[in-house]
């Protein structure tokens, strides 16, 4: 029997603490859509994902309201489609026709983001990854709903310099392409070293080709729900700081399992892995920088974040894990500036800066994230911050990634707008010393020592 | 057996566990339990109910709650009771 105490913890979870199933993402293999001619690939690719995913919102929302708990996001990732465009496209141009179609497949079954624009060139890249590479700006620009990632690095292979020096152009253009919605394209372009490929959350978001053809992923969220657990123990040893995220991540990530149990069952479709990230958006409490604010930093940013941030991920993984019969995807903290509230009004008043996020980046989830940094930043400055996190990634075996937004025509203190879930940030102060003759030295950095296990 | 655990928050007066309860009895809903505490003027109350023998859809019976919830001034939530169990058992 259910206790009264237990049923008003999570009434107060989801009506004042943010407590939500931050995605329900279904992963769709577009492998069997393969096909030379571009017209009837791009048939193949819309039925598929028109018909697999016709449900996927009405069910998502139908599970959020029987259980109380709201998905915010319903979303679909597929195979990345350098791979699956290959033999179709010639030149640049008809990859952007695969995004077009990808994005209308995505207005017809309503989702709000559809991830898979990708290719995986961390040790090499193919005519067909370079053409999808340099379609990104206008793919970005012509469509709404498309999501690109980009694998340029791994422990096995080393980093790919060629395809890094390139990304930073890419990056440039992207934002040129989209100037007229502060530089918006770039909000949707992610670059990975060990990239995930299962991962639920946007932009990264892919369907690795060892995955299944169809697959539930689920992400949770619920950093109000932390920030007001650790309030209760304002004062207290770490021990206890700790086992009180460990019980809360639980709780959180038993919502996620619950609900990708649930989908699974109601779409026919099997149950891949619960990511256990806690992910921030804009709405004021739903806030990492919030929770380091709680664990005693005055301003995220300030020193001990980085210890700070060490624990809560790790802290987070060890209450998540129970939770999920699998758990996957990025299952961390998310440090995402311009989603983050107090995250962006610590970089604003100077107390987070560009490489404090940085040395954030190799105990947390990810990396970089919605970072607006000026429009006038050079193509090579981008490519040295884009190598400086694929070497965390590298050597320390985590995933990290790099998603800066040049907004072009502003310059650091302007603010950047991007809306919705996206948020808006005051500009970031980027180091004005360059790199050039580093990144543009061509070829690839070897793969670290500690990879060779065999 | 379908248990669904109704969750009512509000300024407490004369007549509300009656105004529930008498749309639970016209649905042809079971009430299994109540617990309910008052903290000053307000009431924090859970009912468990069964809906087996319930017609309609869980977006009707929300949608009746919270009509019933305007009518005496609470807000007035259902949800699947497996969700307590996942978030609060082992």
């Amino acid at each position: 029997m259910v206790e009264l105490k237990e049923v008003f913890e999570t009434y107060e979870m989801v009506s004042h603490e943010n407590l939500d199933v931050r995605t329900i993402t279904m992963g769709i293999s577009l492998l069997d859509c393969i096909d030379p001619d571009l017209d009837r690939l791009c048939r193949k690719i819309y039925d598929k994902i028109t018909t697999l995913a016709a449900d996927l919102v009405q069910v998502g929302d139908e599970i959020g309201l029987e259980y109380g708990v709201p998905v915010i996001n319903k979303r679909v990732s597929v195979t990345p489609i350098a791979i699956v465009g290959g033999a179709a496209c010639r030149i640049p141009g008809d990859f952007v026709k695969i995004a077009k179609t990808l994005d209308e497949a995505a207005k017809k079954i309503g989702v709000n983001f559809i991830g898979g624009y990708s290719a995986l060139v961390q040790k090499g890249m193919t005519t067909a990854d370079r053409n999808l590479i340099e379609s990104i700006p206008q793919a970005l620009a012509c469509t709404e709903r498309v999501c690109s990632s980009i694998s340029l690095g791994s422990t096995r292979t080393g980093i790919n310099m060629d395809a890094v020096r390139l990304m930073g152009d890419i990056v440039v253009k992207t934002a040129e392409a989209t100037k007229d919605a502060d530089s918006i394209g770039c909000a949707k372009l992610v670059v990975f070293c060990n990239p995930p490929d299962d991962n639920p959350f946007m932009a990264g978001a892919f369907h690795g080709v060892t995955e299944a053809d169809c697959v539930i992923n689920v992400g949770v969220s619920g950093p109000g729900v932390v920030k007001t657990a650790l309030s209760k123990v304002r004062g207290e040893s770490f021990e206890v700081m700790c086992e009180t995220i460990k019980k809360t991540a639980f709780k959180v990530t038993r919502v996620g399992q619950l609900f990708a149990k649930e989908a699974s069952k109601r779409l026919g479709v099997p149950f891949g892995i619960v990511d256990l990230s806690l992910a921030p958006t804009p709405a004021v409490g739903d806030s990492i920088a919030d929770i380091i604010h709680e664990m005693g930093m005055e301003y995220a940013g300030a020193p001990g974040t980085t210890a700070a941030l060490a624990i809560l991920n790790d802290q987070v993984k060890k209450g998540g894990v129970m939770a999920s019969s699998y758990v996957g995807g990025l299952s961390g903290a998310f440090i995402p500036v311009t989603e983050d509230s107090a995250m962006a009004e610590a970089a604003e008043i100077g107390a987070l800066t560009l490489e404090k996020l940085e040395a954030m980046t190799c105990v947390c989830s990810v990396g970089l994230d919605m970072i607006a940094i000026p429009g006038d930043v050079p193509a090579t400055t981008i490519a040295g911050i884009i190598a400086d996190e694929m070497a965390i990634g590298m050597v320390n075996q985590k995933t990290t990634a790099v998603r800066v937004i040049p907004v072009i025509g502003k310059g650091v203190g302007d603010r950047a707008q991007f809306g919705g879930l996206l948020g808006d940030a005051t500009i970031m102060p980027v180091n004005r010393y360059g790199c050039a003759d580093f990144v543009n030295r061509g070829g690839r950095i070897p793969a670290p020592i500690h990879s060779f296990k065999n | 057996m379908n248990r669904t655990v109704v969750t009512l928050v509000g300024k407490d007066h004369v007549g509300i566990i009656a105004t529930v309860c008498n749309f639970f009895a016209e649905n042809n809903i079971n009430i299994l339990d109540i617990k309910q505490t008052t903290v000053q003027e307000y009431i924090n109350m859970i009912l468990v109910v069964d809906t087996t023998g319930y017609s309609g859809s869980f977006d009707s019976l929300a949608e009746g709650l919270d009509a019933v919830g305007k009518k005496v001034g609470c807000i007035i939530k259902a949800q699947h009771e497996e969700i307590f169990d996942m978030m609060h058992r082992i």
